[in-house]
């Protein structure tokens, strides 16, 4: 499978400050790539870089297997649908009439307004103008937008953003949707980690404009190893006498944690504890949740 | 780039440009007739030249505050709709700068053919003596779209650049009032403000004889030294204001 989007080396420094560093991604055809990162991480940023709307400082963009560059940029960008921070629109004009415009510079067909509106469901609003639409109105307007042409490869930034839950979920419904649909690419930027988990194939994740980490979700999920929380009446000793038995414990208090065991361990190093009078109060398992995976890997609290 | 035209004046379908220029035909139409009045057979004699001195004066007041309302509203709907950064990705930058800049100048060539329209139409209603110049009315309209399309220039670049736009108008309207202030100053001074050139290329010229207290007007030759400045001022900011308009970044 090839890649969609690459980039090498990619850097983009404003004034002193590095926002994005080394940045080297790879959006696989056909996936839904979420990335992720907290607020003011890079992702906007990054994303304007694909599009060639920021030049970066260093690095390339390849997308589709073409390096992007001052010259070509507008004929790869024909099969690409973008959808940058808030949805770009005109508020004197109506739905058709923004997309029409579009239509016509991209070189699209009329006809293709129609498909597009009854995509995000904007058909029955197509004649209001935008200043008149709600937030959710020109969020959908701006995808229909992107959809327009019905390009290979979609780059959403935040398209959930400023929408009502019945919203994101509708969009994240769409969004997931259109690789199977219609066979494209989408590569889509979120904080929220929740979002990413629902929509995506794909992650990367990028903090202080450094990728930190970049595979599928189901590679991300194995990282989430399972726990056993183990509190006794005496950890120290406790902690002492399983080492001794081979299983090495993390105090963290008031538990000690110890590895992934099988029920058949568990009760032998249990028992051996009780043999040693330390009265055991309780024993869970503890699953690493994303978010804590996240936090790891970001060193910044999720965002809510 | 016709296609980039004719997106431009779908973009501001609704937005009432045209009524700036209807704006000012009227106003124009007002004071032409208001400076008519009671003209006698002196003055009918030199009424051409009556018009091809006050017209100019006038533009010097209103055409910049024109120009720098029609690039307004032509640009900042790219501003309120964060249309830019969609704009860029479907189209050369430059050629949006273009077809921005044709569009306006359409209007504002309008605005004198119409001027043209109204001195000829007024001219012969009141009877003034000949038939209208025409080699002088060809100069009058190829100057004044001239200047007015260099101020238009001016004024698109800074609408772009600056998305507030009291700046641009601000400097319309400090523009006007200095071209026409710096026309009471010696020759030559009007030179060097890009305002004051609906006066340095001006065709007639007036004497006031204070004893009779008769106004003369006479014509003056071209001055074409004037014009190819203006052609050249035109020319490096047509590509310093599309080089700083593309090198923005979204």
């Amino acid at each position: 499978m090839s890649d969609s989007i690459a980039t090498t080396g990619l850097c983009k420094q404003y004034g002193k400050v590095l926002r994005v560093k080394d940045l080297d991604l790879k959006v696989p055809e056909g996936t839904v790539y979420g990335f992720l990162g907290p607020n003011g991480a890079g992702k906007s940023t990054t994303m304007k870089m694909i599009l060639g709307l920021a030049r970066p400082t260093a690095g390339t963009v390849t997308v589709f297997g073409k390096q992007l560059n001052r010259r070509n940029r507008l004929a790869i960008l024909k099969d690409v649908g973008s959808l940058i921070e808030s949805p770009s629109y005109y508020g004197h004009l109506t739905g058709t009439e923004n997309l029409r415009i579009i239509c016509v510079l991209k070189g699209v067909p009329d006809k293709d307004i129609n498909r597009v509106l009854h995509i995000v469901r904007l058909e029955n609003q197509k004649e209001k103008k935008v200043s008149q639409y709600s937030m959710g109105m020109k969020q959908r307007l701006g995808l229909a937008c992107a959809l327009l042409g019905n390009p290979k490869l979609l780059i959403l930034d935040e398209p959930t953003n400023g929408l009502d839950p019945a919203g994101m979920q509708e969009m994240r419904e769409l969004i997931c949707s259109l690789p199977q649909q219609y066979g494209m690419t989408v590569m889509v930027s979120s904080h929220l980690l929740s979002e990413i988990d629902q929509i995506a194939t794909n992650v990367g994740i990028i903090s202080r404009g450094e990728l930190v980490f970049q595979d599928s979700l189901a590679t991300l999920y194995e990282k989430s190893r399972t726990n056993i929380a183990v509190r006794t009446q005496d950890n120290q000793a406790a902690a002492k006498i399983l080492g001794a038995g081979g299983v090495s414990c993390q105090p963290q208090d008031p538990y000690l944690l110890l590895p992934r065991l099988s029920d058949n361990e568990l009760v032998v190093h249990i028992s051996r504890l009780f043999e040693r009078n330390i009265g055991v109060v309780r024993i869970e398992e503890r699953r690493k949740s994303l978010e804590d995976i996240f936090l790891e890997l970001t060193g910044t609290a999720v965002s809510l | 780039m016709i296609k980039a035209l004719a997106m431009e004046f779908q973009k501001i379908r609704r937005r009432r440009v045209w009524l700036i220029v209807a704006t000012l035909i009227i106003v124009q139409i007002v004071w032409s007739l208001w400076g008519v009045r009671g003209m006698d057979a002196h003055d009918l004699s030199q009424g051409w030249m009556y018009f091809l001195y006050q017209f100019p004066l006038l533009n010097s007041i209103m055409m910049p505050v024109i120009a720098a309302v029609v690039a307004s509203r032509l640009c900042d709907i790219e501003h309120k709709g964060q249309t830019l950064k969609l704009l860029n990705t479907v189209m050369p930058t430059g050629r949006l700068f273009g077809a921005k800049f044709l569009c306006g100048s359409l209007y504002m060539l309008a605005a004198v053919l119409l001027q043209v329209v109204v001195i000829v139409a007024v001219g012969r209603l009141v009877g003034f003596a000949g038939s209208p110049p025409l080699a002088e009315l060809f100069y009058y309209l190829l100057f004044t779209t001239a200047v007015n399309l260099t101020i238009l220039l001016l004024q698109q670049v800074l609408s772009l650049l600056f998305s507030n736009q009291m700046i641009a108008l601000a400097v319309g309207i400090i523009g006007s009032f200095a071209g026409l202030f710096i026309l009471y100053f010696p020759q030559g001074l009007a030179r060097f403000l890009l305002w004051g050139y609906y006066g340095v290329l001006m065709l007639v010229g007036m004497n006031w004889d204070r004893a009779t207290r008769v106004t003369d007007f006479y014509y003056v030759p071209v001055d074409w030294a004037g014009f190819v400045t203006l052609l050249i001022v035109f020319w490096v900011m047509y590509i310093i204001g599309r080089a700083l308009f593309i090198r923005e970044e979204m």
